[in-house]
């Protein structure tokens, strides 16, 4: 009964002593000397498996070349990425239990998840639209009721058709691999997804020439990279790495590298695009 | 702690029926791939101990080639593998028509009826082969015998290894999310996604499962006790 007690009596107190021994990602990082990001594996070029191989991406790229740099100098020494596959839904999980310090893919910043993560500043724009076979009825998303409807299960994009466009019938999938899969094989009539996810699936396809990207943007989808809610030393470190790659212009460099006329996926940045990136840090 | 638990997500807004509606999807899964399974599990478990040798071979390579893969495997081959082999038609009217839970289905059934077969195979083994001959000597046919002796006390033997390959079926029905199969632990992490509430979505599923193997473990033991065979396995009086 005595032994009972005082083992009862240790777990409480351990159990409550652990806050206290919760460090900041910034202490973590110093002392394991590993920033792990959790970021896409099927989402070129964002975060993807090229063909050598590779595990590459323009996220990533912003990591390694704006965020490590600031990194190490606030913890004063040289780290090292350790990249995990983070899927819509076992981002924000990864990022609670610490598996992961930082989300660096395809995360949509919304008011909603804020609740439960912080983001950095936003690192590129687009919108959901739809990919269809050529010839498809489909033209926006006034049109698809009744039809099939791949998305991937947690995203914005699956949030919005379910709240909004009830009459669609939705077919959530894990990841993007399995929902384009779904398209391909005529499982479902379009797949939903951030317009240039999109465009980078409809050049790796197969034959790009049948898919089309269709529909106005029906959501914004600024992305940002996310981090455990609360870690302020964190984000002003993350803000600061990417705020000088938008002043010094690198910023630009790795966009054009990706998203130039000679980069992986052309995709111009329009004026406002580039405005609104640049407000974000006063200029 | 970072975390802050609100419990109150498991029944506010739309989180109690997703769950009710996963439960429904699992237990439909569960329950028409039982079916499947005990039927080509017995099937395939009788099979494998006729004398005839073609038969055997049959079983034996459905068996051994079925049960070697991951379920995984098979969740994508009968949704992403088969369809396209079959006249467009039928595969317009299949997608239209709940192909994913179709393919889960047959999926799960096939699987755990190559694992059942084996249960079932250890229980026809476990009964004396003097049974089987005494059947033949009273002038009943290899097939009769094996309905009308065989099969009943083998059946009864298996009871134990055969629920924990039912509970099994159960538990691996949540491997159908992943080609889109609105079931409970897809529920469980549609609530997740939606409230970032991780451990209590979770907690809910958890539960839920619980709830059901348990359930089913208690009606299995009381359908093994009532079905049982007085003398025919020594029990202990604890039972």
């Amino acid at each position: 009964m005595k032994r009972m007690l005082a083992l009862m009596l240790t777990l409480a107190v351990a159990l409550t002593a652990a806050p206290a021994l919760a460090q900041d990602t910034l202490d973590k990082i110093k002392s394991t000397g590993v920033l792990t990001i959790g970021t896409r594996t099927g989402s070129p070029p964002f975060a993807y498996v090229n063909k050598a191989n590779q595990w590459v991406g323009f996220s990533i790229d912003l990591v390694e070349t704006l965020i490590k740099p600031e990194v190490e100098t606030a913890v004063g020494k040289a780290i090292k990425i350790e990249k995990k596959e983070s899927t819509p839904p076992t981002r924000i999980p990864l990022l609670s239990s610490n598996a992961v310090d930082l989300i660096a893919g395809t995360m949509t910043d919304t008011p909603q998840r804020r609740e439960s993560v912080d983001f950095s500043l936003t690192f590129f724009y687009t919108g959901a639209q739809f990919m269809v076979k050529k010839g498809s009825p489909i033209k926006s998303v006034n049109d698809i009721a009744g039809k099939r409807i791949a998305t991937q299960q947690g995203s914005t994009n699956e949030k919005i058709l379910r709240e909004k466009y009830p009459q669609a019938q939705l077919r959530a999938f894990p990841d993007q691999p399995a929902a384009f899969q779904a398209l391909l094989q005529g499982q479902a009539d379009a797949y939903t997804n951030d317009g240039i996810q999109l465009y980078g699936l409809k050049a790796k396809a197969p034959k790009p020439d049948d898919w089309d990207v269709v529909g106005d943007f029906y959501s914004e989808e600024p992305y940002g990279m996310a981090m455990r809610k609360g870690d302020a030393k964190f984000k002003t470190v993350v803000d600061a790495g990417l705020r000088k790659g938008l002043e010094g212009g690198k910023y630009f460099e790795i966009y054009d590298k990706w998203f130039g006329p000679k980069g992986e996926l052309p995709y111009p940045m329009t004026p406002q695009v580039r405005a609104y990136l640049l407000k974000q840090i006063g200029k | 702690m970072n975390y802050t638990f609100d419990w109150s997500v498991l029944w506010t807004g739309q989180s109690g029926q997703w769950l009710l509606q996963g439960l429904a999807v699992t237990l439909q899964l569960s329950a028409l791939a039982w079916v499947l399974a005990v039927v080509l599990g017995i099937v395939a478990g009788a099979l494998r101990t006729v004398p005839f040798r073609p038969l055997r071979w049959g079983a034996t390579g459905y068996v051994e080639f079925f049960r070697n893969v991951p379920l995984l495997v098979w969740m994508f081959f009968w949704y992403f593998g088969v369809p396209p082999l079959l006249p467009r038609v039928a595969q317009d009217w299949l997608y239209d028509h709940g192909a994913e839970f179709w393919a889960g289905t047959i999926a799960l059934g096939v699987y755990h009826g190559a694992r059942m077969s084996e249960v079932i195979r250890s229980g026809i083994g476990a009964i004396p082969r003097t049974q089987f001959e005494a059947s033949l000597a009273m002038g009943l046919t290899t097939f009769q015998a094996y309905r009308l002796v065989i099969l009943p006390v083998a059946l009864r033997l298996i009871v134990p290894p055969g629920t924990s390959e039912s509970l099994n079926l159960l538990k691996n029905s949540s491997v159908a999310l992943t080609i889109s199969v609105a079931e409970l632990t897809f529920q469980t992490r549609q609530i997740e996604t939606y409230t970032a509430k991780a451990i209590e979505a979770l907690t809910a599923g958890t539960l839920i499962y619980l709830a059901l193997c348990l359930s089913i473990a208690t009606i299995m033991a009381r359908l093994e006790r009532h079905y049982a065979i007085p003398g025919l396995i020594s029990r202990t009086k604890a039972g």
